[in-house]
C-alpha cells in the first residue's frame, strides 16, 4: 500500500523539471526559427521589385493602414462570423447524425457509401453551386463552410461510436441506467475524443475554404480583400492579410483548442507528454 | 413489502428472517447455431442471510450464467429467484443488489471518486449526497486519498477497491462477484481477501461469489456450492467449519480443500 503510493508521487515529480527545460528549449528555437525566417525575407526582398515580393517594412505599414481604418477587425470579423455559424451547424448535424449511424446498423450501412463521396467533391465545386443558388451572399461561404466540415465531423464520431465498450454498456445495464443516462454517459465521453479531434481538422479546413469562397462569391471578409488586394497589386496587403489570418489560426489552435483537448482528455495516458 | 406480509401469515413477529436468496428448480439453455446447449438444469439454493457463499465448479459449468440469473440480467428458462424474499423482477431499495465483475470496469474518463458515485447515477440521488456517500465507500475501501486519481493512474490492487467501493456504495443487502479477484496477482489477490472480510464484518451482507480456485473458496466461504459441468446442478453444498480468518497451513482447511477438489 505505501509502496503503491510512493511509486505514484515520485513518478509525477520527477517529470516535471525535464518537461520544463524542454519547454524552454523549444521557445528558444522557435524565436530562433521565426528570426531566420524574417531575415531571408528582408534580404531576397531587396532584390526584386515591391510588387513583387515587398519587404518587412512594406507589408508592416500595409497592416498599419488596414488596421487604422478598420478594414482589419470588419473583415476578420466577419469571416469569422461566417465559419463560426458555418462550422456550429456542421458539428450540430454531424454528432447527432454520425451517433445515429455507429448506434443503428441498418442506418449505418444505407449511408456508408455516402460519406465518401461528399468527402471527394472539392470544396471549390460547392463554391461554385454556393454561387448559383445563394449569389453574392454570407449564405454562400456558410454553405460552403458547412459542407466541408460536415462530412469530417460525422466520420469521425461514426468511428468513436464504433469503438463503445460494449462491457461499460454492460456496467450500466447491472445498475439499471436508463437508456437515456447511458448515451449521456457512456457513448458522449467514449465519442468525445473523436468528436474533437474531428471538429478540430474541420475548422481548420473550414478557414481555408471560406477564404476561397470569399473570393469569387462574396463582397466583404478577409478572401474578398485578398483578391481585391491582388486586383490591384498591392502585394503588401496581400502580405498583410495573410500575416494577420496565420497569427489568428495559430492563436486559436495553440491557445484555444490545443490547450482545451489537454484538459478535456487529461485522463487518456500520456496526453500532457504530447 | 413481503417481509411484513409473512409476518402477517405466521401471526408473530418472529425472527426468523426469509433466506436472502432462494433458487427453486432453474433451467437455462442458450441456442448455439441450430443446437442448443443446456448450461443450468433444476438447480435449487438457498443462501442464508449475511452468508458468504462460494459457486465453484469447472470452466463453461454455467455459474457465471447462475450468477447472472441472480443479479436479474439474465432471465432463467424455468424456475423461480426469490431475493430476501422477493421475486427477483420486484427488487426493492431495501434489498438491493450489487455487481462485481470479473475486471474492474473503471470508467477511464473518471476519476476514482466518480467512479464510485456512477452506481448512484441510475437513481435520482442528489449531487452533494452522491458525493458524500461515494466518499465514504472510498474511505472503507481506504482509498480516500487517491479519490482524484484517474484510474490510469492507479494499480491494478487499488483499481480493484475502487471498484469494490462502487459495489458498496448502493449500501446492498447483497452481493454478487464473478471471479473478482482473479486478475490480481497472488500477493494483491491476498490483500482483497482481507479487505473483502473485513468490510464484511463491519457491513455484513450476503455475499455470493464464482470462483475456479479452490483456496478462494475455502478461504472466504461460509459454505460452497459445487456446481457440476454441463448441464449445470448443484452437485454437493459444503459447509466450511473452521473460523475466520483461515490459513491455508492448517490441515483442516486443507482437509476442505481435498474434498472440494474431489467433489468438482
Amino acid at each position: 500500500m505505501a509502496k503503491e503510493s510512493s511509486e505514484v508521487i515520485n513518478d509525477k515529480a520527477s517529470t516535471r523539471p525535464l518537461s520544463q527545460r524542454l519547454r524552454l528549449d523549444l521557445v528558444a528555437q522557435r524565436l530562433a526559427l521565426v528570426a531566420v525566417a524574417g531575415g531571408v525575407w528582408w534580404l531576397s526582398s531587396l532584390s526584386v521589385p515591391h510588387y513583387i515580393l515587398p519587404g518587412p517594412t512594406r507589408v508592416w505599414d500595409a497592416l498599419r493602414l488596414i488596421i487604422a481604418n478598420g478594414d482589419l477587425w470588419n473583415n476578420l470579423g466577419i469571416t469569422l462570423w461566417r465559419v463560426a455559424v458555418g462550422f456550429v451547424g456542421a458539428a450540430l448535424i454531424g454528432l447527432p447524425f454520425g451517433i445515429l449511424l455507429g448506434a443503428n446498423q441498418r442506418a449505418g450501412e444505407f449511408f456508408e457509401p455516402v460519406i465518401p463521396v461528399l468527402n471527394t467533391v472539392s470544396s471549390a465545386i460547392w463554391a461554385i453551386f454556393a454561387i448559383i443558388w445563394f449569389g453574392i451572399s454570407n449564405a454562400t461561404t456558410i454553405f460552403v463552410v458547412f459542407m466541408t466540415a460536415m462530412p469530417l465531423i460525422i466520420t469521425n464520431v461514426w468511428q468513436g461510436t464504433r469503438t463503445v465498450n460494449a462491457d461499460f454498456i454492460e456496467l450500466a445495464q447491472v445498475l439499471r441506467m436508463p437508456r437515456r443516462k447511458v448515451m449521456t454517459k457512456i457513448y458522449l465521453p467514449t465519442i468525445l475524443p473523436y468528436f474533437f479531434s474531428g471538429a478540430r481538422l474541420a475548422f481548420g479546413f473550414s478557414w481555408r475554404v471560406s477564404l476561397v469562397a470569399e473570393t469569387i462569391g462574396s463582397s466583404s471578409g478577409v478572401g474578398y480583400r485578398l483578391r481585391q488586394a491582388a486586383d490591384l497589386i498591392r502585394t503588401d496587403q496581400v502580405f498583410a492579410w495573410t500575416m494577420t489570418l496565420v497569427v489568428m489560426m495559430a492563436t486559436i489552435e495553440m491557445g484555444l483548442l490545443k490547450p482545451l483537448e489537454t484538459y478535456l482528455f487529461r485522463w487518456k495516458k500520456g496526453v500532457e507528454m504530447s | 413489502m413481503n417481509v411484513s406480509e409473512s409476518i402477517d401469515r405466521t401471526g408473530n413477529d418472529t425472527t426468523q428472517t426469509p433466506p436472502a436468496i432462494q433458487l427453486s428448480g432453474i433451467s437455462k439453455s442458450f441456442a448455439n447455431g441450430n443446437q442448443t446447449i443446456e448450461v443450468l438444469k433444476n438447480v435449487n439454493l438457498t443462501v442464508p442471510p449475511q452468508a458468504i457463499v462460494g459457486l465453484i465448479g469447472t470452466s463453461g459449468s454455467g455459474k457465471s450464467t447462475l450468477l447472472n440469473i441472480i443479479s436479474g440480467i439474465v432471465q432463467p428458462d424455468r424456475g423461480q429467484v426469490c431475493i430476501c424474499g422477493a421475486a427477483s423482477e420486484k427488487f426493492n431499495d431495501w434489498c438491493s443488489v450489487s455487481y462485481m465483475f470479473q475486471d474492474d470496469r473503471l470508467l477511464p474518463w473518471r476519476t476514482a471518486i466518480h467512479n464510485v458515485e456512477f452506481a448512484l447515477e441510475a437513481g435520482a440521488i442528489a449531487k452533494k449526497e452522491r458525493a458524500r456517500r461515494a466518499l465514504e465507500a472510498l474511505q472503507l475501501v481506504e482509498l480516500e486519498t487517491f479519490a482524484e486519481s484517474f484510474p490510469y493512474q492507479l494499480s491494478g490492487g487499488m483499481r480493484s477497491r475502487v471498484a469494490l467501493a462502487r459495489s458498496l456504495v448502493t449500501e446492498p443487502r447483497i452481493l454478487l462477484m464473478d471471479e473478482p479477484f482473479s486478475r490480481l496477482d497472488a500477493q494483491t489477490r491476498a490483500l482483497m481477501h482481507e479487505e473483502l472480510l473485513r468490510i464484511h464484518q463491519l457491513k455484513p451482507m450476503t455475499v455470493v461469489f464464482v470462483t475456479h480456485d479452490v483456496t478462494e473458496a475455502v478461504l472466504l466461504a461460509d459454505q460452497v456450492a459445487v456446481i457440476s459441468p454441463r448441464p449445470g446442478t448443484i452437485r454437493e453444498v459444503v459447509d466450511i467449519a473452521p473460523a475466520r480468518p483461515r490459513d491455508i497451513t492448517q490441515s483442516e482447511v486443507t482437509r476442505y480443500m481435498q474434498r472440494l477438489r474431489a467433489l468438482i
